[in-house]
């Protein structure tokens, strides 16, 4: 596991896939920093102490960065296949089901650094404008939510990863799909009971961006934990097959 | 040219994904009828309605997001398959190539907005919302049908993208961001960004509610005249250079 970790993150880093999805991330701080500069009655949204960093989070998580992570996770598990590789590494022999386990760790690994990176540039741009109303308490508790947030989006889109790790060659529908999945958070948002089951909107329930319950809290935890287990189960189910295969072709 | 562009369509007869996408003409509609439905209003507002299901998120996100993979996905198929020499050995033109698949996405987008304006009046007019009425229909049908040729002039700079591009991975994240910035600055000035523009060309008489400044026609043209010609110009130098 540990070599397919390393052999990964090799691959990784001669792809520009990763700088791409940074360039994303930094655009749409951008984009969203251009968009406080309005303001009514006066007062711009960014020059509100917190409201980058509040705001951020959601709106890169509702229009951007889950596609942008499903596209990661789907690119990485449909590339072998894309670029006729897979045969040579069932040669080594490779366990399939070992290498998309691989793939869905680097992904997870790769959500949460996304948020870090986002955080990164939301303090940057807080300390900037106002360094003096910062607190370490209130910066810890961003670096929590933004945290939580990467985890809960990886939770989120990873049965769409496993599933393309199925059908392989679909990359393109794990991308529309994870799309209008984010988006329809925005919809799902406006029910109570929808925002705390819906799991692209549970995430902001469990980092904290909505006033959540006890009870609601833990809605949210569970339906994310659902998602987790439920590509759990779709991975199980490919290893099980590949056994299959194999013992039929022995 | 008609060849070409009956050849694209033979083309994407073939690939599945291109006519699913057309299912994301009815997430709106859909959103709509939930929205009204929780709310159990009668009598609404065809107007209301359809800002809701055709005018609002469909023309900020879904429609250019949608046409941003298909250009995506009209690109990298003949790149993926080493078929661009082959095309350039017929010959076939680097214009004439782009005007194929541009027109390709422009017959998409309108059908997507039409499927939009049927599933519209459905969703509206049968649970009894709206009022059935030929007036309000054919107002959404025309405003439907503006919205899909203009979308298309405002997604080229994608399409010339996809067409600069080896890969897929940087026009799909660039048609994310390029959707994303075109609903964000729509409140700082719509005359920068193509998609804030064309919203401006379609609410230009004012009777959509949504943006509150001072609506400049000409200004919204320009503003994609300026936007596609050097989305041409990007896309017919990336493609000489290849050569």
């Amino acid at each position: 596991m540990q070599k397919l970790l390393w052999a990964e993150c090799q691959k990784l880093r001669r792809s520009k896939m990763v700088w791409i999805t940074v360039f994303a991330t930094v655009m749409v701080a951008v984009i969203v920093f251009i968009s406080g500069g309005v303001g009514y009655s006066g007062i711009r949204d960014v020059d509100r102490v917190g409201w980058y960093m509040t705001v951020v989070q959601p709106l890169a998580t509702l229009f951007v960065l889950p596609a942008v992570i499903a596209l990661l996770g789907s690119y990485m598990i449909c590339r072998e296949e894309q670029e006729d590789i897979i045969k040579s590494l069932r040669l080594i022999p490779i366990s399939e089901a070992k290498l998309t386990s691989t793939k869905m760790i680097i992904t997870f690994a790769f959500s949460i650094l996304i948020y870090l990176v986002l955080f990164v540039i939301a303090l940057s741009v807080e300390a900037i404008l106002h360094f003096s109303d910062l607190s370490v308490k209130m910066v810890l508790g961003f670096l929590k939510a933004y945290t939580l947030d990467g985890l809960g989006v990886f939770l989120a889109i990873s049965p769409i990863i496993a599933l393309v790790s199925h059908m392989k060659k679909s990359y393109w529908i794990a991308l529309v799909v994870t799309e209008i999945y984010s988006f329809a958070g925005i919809f799902m948002s406006m029910s109570n009971t929808l925002r705390t089951f819906y799991p692209i909107t549970a995430i902001f329930g469990l980092s904290g961006y909505y006033e959540a319950t006890a009870e609601n809290l833990m809605g949210s935890i569970v339906v994310l934990l659902l998602c987790g287990c439920f590509s759990v189960f779709i991975l199980k189910v490919l290893k099980h097959r590949e056994k299959n295969c194999n013992r039929l072709s022995n | 040219m008609l060849k070409l562009i009956q050849t694209e369509f033979m083309k994407l007869r073939r690939r599945k994904l291109v006519w699913l996408m057309l299912l994301a003409a009815l997430v709106m509609p859909l959103f709509a009828f939930i929205y009204f439905n929780y709310f159990g209003e009668t009598g609404v507002d065809p107007i209301q309605f359809y800002r809701w299901s055709a005018f609002g998120y469909t023309l900020w996100i879904i429609l250019p997001f949608v046409l941003g993979t298909l250009c995506t996905i009209l690109m990298y198929d003949e790149k993926q398959y080493d078929m661009l020499k082959q095309l350039w050995i017929v010959p076939v033109s680097k214009m004439e190539y782009i005007y194929s698949k541009f027109f390709v996405v422009f017959i998409y987008s309108v059908c997507f907005m039409l499927i939009t304006a049927i599933a519209s009046v459905l969703f509206s007019v049968l649970p009894g919302y709206v009022v059935f009425e030929w007036g309000s229909i054919l107002y959404l049908l025309k405003k439907c049908i503006e919205i899909g040729v203009i979308t298309t002039f405002a997604i080229l700079p994608i399409l010339a993208i996809a067409a600069s591009q080896k890969g897929y991975i940087l026009p799909v994240c660039t048609t994310l961001v390029y959707t994303f910035l075109g609903f964000f600055i729509v409140s700082i000035n719509p005359y920068l960004h193509p998609i804030s523009s064309m919203s401006v060309i379609i609410m230009r008489s004012n009777d959509i509610p949504g943006i509150v400044q001072a609506i400049n026609i000409p200004l919204a043209f320009l503003c994609i005249a300026i936007w596609d010609i050097v989305a041409l110009l990007v896309a017919n130098i990336s493609l000489e250079r290849r050569k």
